[in-house]
């Protein structure tokens, strides 16, 4: 790759090999937008929640350091401990049906040979739509008396649940939409490393005999390994940061012993509604490295294992 | 024989997880043109009713919604459009040029990826009120103007689909580096640009807490902090509601109908492979 | 797009600079900038002010010319957030009742009414509710819009049924302390099991709460919420879940308005304005509902102000607007209106309020409400009650759903209040 590139650099800009880097602006122009966005936007506003961490502030008076305080009260406050157990459990919950079921379906995508893109665009619908108006709808249909999850348990003769009045209810409101909202697109993506595995393997693994159970624990599995990364990489970042969901279906409390209660809520309470700037940026950081936590475990276990490319 | 049932038991199965995702559609669709009592009542009522217009007018009494709409069109169709130029820009240099610091700068890039934006909420919000910016659309519009997953995605599809040659030619042929971004690498990335396209417009049309953090102004408010407005307000009228819920998906459901074809073969096409 | 750019590094830059200048700089640049003098702007939730009253204030008031903004969602959030962020902040303000407590430390925001002439008419509303707008040093932030006196709301004809008393003199007789109130349910569901007396235990908790005179946080800024008078509430509500007369049906919600009508909520416990909502739930029992004085003493629930803030032009003049606004007359107007129930007793005796009312079969509502609302109990409302009461409500609910014993709820409800309690500095 580095010797196609280096005969391009001097097709478009004709140069000697050493120049200043001062005449390469026009790339350094492309990029700006991003960085100067970042920077103004990203990257100051994260710098200024470190230093907040360690402030106490209501956005009114004098910021005061407090040293480690707010890290100290964090540890202490049942309440987060209990969000991040939440926000763990509901990952699991959606995550784990989410790209088993994508994946099922994409390997069945491929092996159809009609009406692929009908099923494509179908599935994907759901990831194209308004969240809070999903919301809104799944939390009716998950609602005591008149929801149609409880009509359909009563004709069946089962008795109905306080779905959203229940610890576990609300969980498995929350997770269900957000399965249903996130099963198509991984199925896209899915479908996409699939149709980038070479044929010949699957030729030659029949040719041995290989039942789809077996090819698809031989070959699928891992040849997909890096796409599967990149799926379980981009749903913990989403699903650590789960927020619309329980705040419209179950209100900024968290619901019924605050199991709906998520860290991101956690830190929307802590910061705007009740004015403690500093321990937001604290719950902020904290958030922060178990997001990096996670990414690195899921890089551990996806790709670590034998070969490091 | 036995490979024609397997090809219908796949089939079943894939028209059955079509429904369970078009399903809450046509709810949607059910609960807006009935009367709440008409939801409310076992066994519940499952065909379309005529009271669509009615649950409208009320939508209509409660909150200001076209106003909303057209808000967050303004956010989302310059969101969109800003990120496309910005990001295809970004991701064109850095697919086939080299520069110095170009890898380091990538590799910025993508650690930027693993920043969770939203927990930055307070000092962001701070950086707004120093501007001047709070209440006002621009809060939501160019914080966003550009964004790392679309660079790192163009990046990719540019690097697997424009051949060093045609870059070549292009600057042979006269063109500058902007117009062989112009002419050539916008021109081939359709498929590409329609996938971010839509995955930003989306994604701007959603955004929920942002909006409900900084557009103070009650004339600026979008079309989700309306939605759950209506959600909140007393004694709860459902299907006035989920007629508000129908209203603010028609636009997506569209944009995404005129792009379908386009956005899939975006998705599947060579774009993971990088 | 250049000038984008421009805008933005010159952002960039009066960033970095603020950043260095200190830490102390920041959301608070808007306090000292005043509005403009061409437009009085004033903010309200829906249904927050009655409309007649509205219109007629603002052709009152043409110049400078009143904009009034609905702002729906969370109130206070919005309110507060634009403070913080320094642009468009309104002339007046709604405050509600429930938040009015945690805006005293942010008394500096608001013009304290003392200083544009309030103390001729504060005297006109009730004590204990323009109390509940004042600073411990004495300034008043907040004229009252109304009060949230509550009652006993019930099916007369779905008493009378189960043989219970349905008069409401009767009621108001036999129904005196929660035990009686309890008493009646379990009769009541005896007689008729898809009748549950409390529409929902955890709502109940509330009502008992305000009864008292203390809260969670005592005026000495002491935690207190793990004492007799708030386990009280909790046992009362507690009750009402083992004896299975709770509906588990909360208010507002589309469950709780189906079920007023049918017959299967034949009783709430509520403020004034709940009237609002009943009436408009209800189609089928128009003129079933009664109502009687709360078991156990009445409380208040809501009730809100308005007031005005320091970033107000012209702060004689938006007095001047809420003064008119919140006069007797006008109050007795906005509850023709809306049902909201005035906060000024002169108005209880204005022909709007001693109107005899067909939905409750005829019965006049202020006889029930204008005693109550004149005896609700004073207590202490520390800014952080609010934030201390949420754990006690998530872990009721709990109970109610039977994840929890009532003593491993109450135990976890009083750690986490104790911890947030301790991070708001009470003791």
């Amino acid at each position: 790759m580095s010797a196609t590139a280096a005969v391009r650099t001097r097709a478009v800009a004709g140069a000697p090999a050493r120049r200043r880097v001062w005449s390469y602006w026009r790339f350094y122009l492309a990029l700006s937008p991003f960085y100067v966005l970042f920077a103004v936007f990203g990257l100051y506003p994260m710098l200024s929640t470190i230093v907040l961490a360690f402030q106490r502030w209501d956005g009114l008076s004098a910021r005061k350091f407090t040293g480690l305080d707010n890290f100290a009260f964090l540890v202490r406050d049942p309440t987060f401990w209990q969000a991040l157990e939440n926000t763990v459990v509901l990952f699991l919950m959606s995550t784990v049906p989410t790209l088993v079921i994508a994946l099922l379906l994409a390997v069945m995508l491929q092996s159809a040979v009609r009406f692929t893109s009908v099923y494509r665009i179908a599935y994907f619908i759901p990831n194209v739509t308004s969240l809070v108006a999903m919301a809104i709808f799944f939390s009716s249909i998950f609602s005591t008396n008149f929801g149609l999850v409880n009509a359909a348990l009563r004709s069946l003769g089962i008795p109905q649940q306080d779905w959203l009045g229940q610890p576990w209810g609300i969980k498995i409101a929350i997770s269900t939409m957000i399965v249903w909202q996130w099963v198509g697109y991984n199925t896209l993506i899915y479908l996409a490393g699939l149709q980038a595995i070479p044929k010949e393997q699957y030729e030659a693994a029949k040719v041995d005999g290989a039942g789809p159970v077996r090819t698809l624990f031989s070959i699928t599995l891992p040849q997909l390994r890096p796409v599967i990364l990149f799926t379980v990489i981009m749903s913990t970042i989403g699903g650590l940061q789960t927020f619309t969901e329980p705040q419209v279906m179950v209100g900024n409390s968290g619901g019924t012993g605050q199991s709906g209660m998520t860290v991101v809520l956690f830190f929307y309470r802590a910061a705007f509604l009740d004015n403690d700037y500093g321990y937001a940026a604290a719950i902020a950081l904290s958030i922060f490295l178990l997001v990096l936590l996670f990414t690195a475990i899921n890089w551990r276990v996806f790709r670590g294992r034998g070969e490091d490319r | 024989m036995r490979f024609r049932w397997r090809g219908l038991a796949l089939h079943a199965v894939l028209v059955l997880a079509l429904l369970v995702f078009l399903f809450p559609f046509v709810w949607t669709i059910i609960m807006a043109t009935n009367t709440t009592a008409d939801i409310y009542r076992f066994p519940p009522k499952f065909s379309f009713g005529g009271h669509f217009f009615d649950n409208v007018r009320h939508v209509l009494d409660n909150v200001a919604f076209f106003q909303s709409m057209a808000n967050t069109a303004v956010v989302a169709i310059s969101t969109t459009l800003l990120v496309l130029f910005f990001d295809s820009l970004a991701a064109f240099t850095f697919a086939k040029f080299r520069f110095p610091g170009r890898n380091a700068l990538f590799v910025i890039l993508l650690a930027t990826m693993l920043l969770p934006a939203q927990l930055a909420a307070v000092p962001q919000f701070q950086t707004m009120a120093l501007l001047g910016w709070v209440g006002s659309l621009k809060a939501l519009i160019i914080p966003g103007a550009a964004n790392a997953f679309g660079i790192f995605w163009m990046r990719q599809y540019f690097r697997s689909s424009i051949h060093d040659e045609l870059v070549e030619a292009a600057t042979l042929d006269g063109c500058g580096f902007f117009g062989t971004y112009w002419h050539v690498a916008l021109p081939s990335a359709r498929p590409a640009l329609a996938f971010l396209g839509i995955f930003t417009f989306v994604g701007s049309w959603n955004d929920y807490m942002w909006p409900l953090i900084v557009l103070t102004n009650p004339d600026h408010v979008t079309l989700q902090v309306a939605l759950s407005t209506l959600n909140r307000a007393h004694g709860v009228d459902y299907s006035m509601v989920m007629t508000g819920a129908l209203l603010a998906m028609i636009p997506l459901v569209i944009v995404f109908a005129v792009f379908a074809r386009q956005f899939i073969k975006g998705a599947t096409e060579g774009a993971v492979r990088g | 797009m250049a000038l984008t750019r421009r805008t933005l590094l010159g952002g960039f830059a009066a960033v970095a600079g603020g950043a260095l200048v200190g830490c102390s700089s920041g959301m608070d640049t808007g306090t000292t900038k005043k509005n403009t003098a061409t437009e009085l702007t004033m903010w309200c939730w829906p249904g927050g002010l009655g409309k007649s009253v509205l219109d007629d204030t603002i052709a009152h008031f043409p110049d400078p010319k009143i904009k009034y903004s609905e702002v729906g969602g969370d109130f206070k959030q919005k309110l507060v957030t634009t403070f913080n962020g320094g642009t468009s902040i309104p002339d007046i303000t709604g405050l509600k009742g429930e938040d009015i407590a945690s805006l005293l430390p942010q008394a500096e925001r608001f013009v304290d009414l003392k200083t544009v002439g309030a103390d001729s008419v504060l005297g006109d509303y009730l004590d204990w509710k323009v109390k509940q707008a004042t600073t411990l040093d004495g300034k008043v932030i907040g004229l009252p819009i109304d009060v949230g006196p509550t009652a006993l709301y019930y099916r007369e004809d779905v008493f009378a049924a189960a043989g219970l008393p349905s008069d409401p003199a009767k009621v108001a007789e036999q129904l005196k302390t929660w035990d009686d109130f309890f008493a009646a349910g379990v009769q009541l569901k005896k007689a008729n099991p898809k009748a549950p007396m409390v529409w929902d235990a955890t709502d109940l908790y509330d009502m008992v709460v305000g009864q008292d005179t203390e809260r969670y946080i005592s005026k000495d800024n002491k935690f207190i919420g793990d004492q007799d008078h708030i386990r009280k509430a909790w046992d009362t509500s507690v009750k009402a879940m083992t004896l299975q007369i709770d509906g588990r049906t909360p208010s507002g919600k589309p469950d709780w308005n189906a079920g007023l009508d049918l017959g299967t909520i034949p009783a709430h416990i509520g403020a004034a304005w709940v009237a609002l909502d009943i009436k408009s739930a209800v189609k089928k029992s128009a003129g079933k509902w009664r109502l009687a004085p709360t078991p156990g003493g009445p409380a208040n629930f809501g009730g809100s102000f308005l007031a005005i803030t320091k970033n107000a032009a012209d702060p004689q003049k938006a007095f001047d607007v809420i003064k008119y606004m919140l006069s007797p007359d006008n109050e007795a107007k906005a509850f023709a209106d809306a049902q909201i129930f005035p906060s000024t007793p002169a108005a209880y005796d204005k022909p709007q309020l001693k109107a005899a009312d067909s939905f409750f079969g005829g019965q006049v509502p202020i006889d029930i409400f204008g005693p109550a609302a004149k005896a609700i109990p004073v207590a202490y409302q520390s800014p952080f009650d609010d934030a201390v009461a949420g754990p006690f409500h998530d872990e009721l609910k709990t109970v109610q759903t039977g994840a929890k014993t009532s003593d491993a709820a109450w135990s976890a409800a009083v750690s986490k209040a104790k911890a947030i309690a301790k991070r708001q500095g009470v003791q």
